[in-house]
């Protein structure tokens, strides 16, 4: 007891894990809306968080931090994603495109609109970006969203702000 | 499906909706996350275990001669810090790069008792293994084992016959520097090196601590922090104890030789008199 207060060490990995593993996965899959996408996410996000471990210095900074490099990594996916389809437009790629015909069945119009809103947000600069998908998908407040990508509260807002103001004008 | 559409609506209007988190609409249901997590899972830990670093287990605890930082890993003791010095910060961050940290009292513990029964006499209570994987050069490694191996409690030796103990003749400043950032004070022996001229010389964690060291061990030093009259000095090859002025101890190798306090010492660590200058 008299260590932890004196040391303020971040909790063992394996408890990091076991504590927020849940909600990052929720994240994810809300994030990528595909099962395979996040798992794969999942395990980038835990194997990065693992190799940086050493260089976060405290508890509290803990659940920003994860959520800091998911969202990270949710972005380089989408943008990825964007890539890949733009060139199925010209090209044929038969795995992307079954995905792609799956996704725009059944209830055409709503699910372009939402795929399309998603691919505006994979395009919003860095940290309006992430501070919109921290701010909708994980429930954030503005100073954990601060904490995470190194701002403060009210730049958070500005951000999420900014970044609603282009969604609306791309819709 | 028409629930489905009205989920979508909902979500786009949640989306684009100035502030708040996303309701309920679109979120997965707890059932899909935790099959997610259930194949995600042993993935991951297969993942981790060839990128996973050693466990290291650490704590704070109040001694004698003062609060101390303690970790030890799989392969020995890594570090002894007296925190009221102060590089406990890189030393930690040092820690942290190459060792999974826990915090366990129970190591610090069994430290502090160690040096409790070793303060009250029994010399070999900090005899368990070091692990020097935080020494920053080989060099520097090849000191430390070496001091640690050659000179017991009793006896001192000095920086200029340590650097030529490790084949540095000239290195008694990098030597200096070694005990300086020793990582494990106590368990290597840095207390016991001395300045060639016989004064205490510095200590990391202080003069006073060093003498304190030396005393616990039978060495005082004199009141001008020398070694004291009655020391002599041993050879540790030849295994044969001179007086300071005798010819055969000035002829020999000082990369060999450590002082001990007093004969008694000398011959306690097995070694014998020398017949020329027969010290008492």
């Amino acid at each position: 007891m008299e260590a932890r207060a004196s040391l303020n060490l971040p909790p063992p990995f394996a408890e990091a894990v076991s504590r927020h593993e849940r909600e990052i996965m929720r994240f994810l899959l809300r994030m990528t809306r595909d099962q395979h996408d996040a798992a794969d996410l999942f395990q980038e996000t835990w194997l990065r968080a693992y190799r940086a471990y050493p260089q976060l210095d405290s508890e509290q900074g803990l659940r920003p931090w994860l959520y800091r490099i998911a969202t990270n990594l949710c972005r380089n996916r989408a943008r990825d994603n964007l890539r890949r389809t733009r060139v199925i437009a010209n090209g044929d790629d038969p795995e992307a495109d079954r995905r792609h015909t799956a996704s725009a069945s059944a209830d055409g119009g709503n699910h372009d609109a939402l795929l399309h809103l998603r691919r505006a947000i994979a395009a919003l600069p860095g940290k309006q970006g992430q501070a919109l998908m921290m701010r909708k998908f994980a429930g954030f407040e503005y100073e954990e969203i601060g904490a995470a990508l190194e701002c403060s509260a009210e730049s958070a807002r500005a951000n999420v702000y900014q970044a609603l103001k282009k969604l609306k004008a791309a819709r | 499906m028409k629930e489905a559409v009205k989920n979508q609506e909902l979500e786009i209007r949640e989306l684009l909706g100035d502030d708040g988190p996303l309701g309920t609409a679109g979120a997965p249901s707890d059932s899909a996350v935790e099959a997610a997590l259930r194949t995600a899972r042993p993935k991951l830990e297969r993942a981790l275990d060839k990128v996973r670093r050693p466990l290291a287990r650490i704590g704070v605890i109040n001694t004698e001669i003062g609060r101390l930082l303690v970790a030890e890993g799989p392969r020995g003791l890594l570090a002894v810090q007296f925190l009221d010095i102060g590089d406990a910060p890189d030393l930690l961050a040092a820690m942290k790069e190459r060792f999974d940290l826990v915090e366990d009292q129970s190591v610090a513990i069994r430290i502090a008792q160690e040096i409790e029964r070793y303060l009250s006499g029994d010399l070999h209570a900090l005899d368990r293994p070091v692990d020097l994987s935080l020494v920053r050069s080989e060099f520097q490694r090849r000191a430390l084992t070496r001091l640690r191996r050659t000179v017991p409690p009793g006896s001192v030796i000095t920086y200029q016959a340590l650097a030529a103990a490790v084949g540095a003749p000239a290195g008694q400043r990098a030597i200096g520097n070694t005990m300086a950032t020793n990582p494990v004070p106590l368990y290597v022996p840095c207390h016991r090196v001395i300045r060639s001229d016989g004064t205490v010389g510095n200590y990391g964690g202080g003069v006073a601590r060093k003498l304190k060291l030396l005393r616990a061990e039978g060495f005082s030093m004199d009141r001008d922090y020398r070694i004291p009259a009655g020391s002599v000095m041993g050879h540790l090859v030849t295994r044969i104890f001179c007086r300071p002025q005798c010819h055969a101890a000035m002829r020999a190798d000082k990369a060999k030789s450590v002082i001990f306090a007093d004969p008694a010492r000398a011959r306690t660590a097995g070694l014998r008199a020398c017949k020329l200058c027969r010290p008492a």
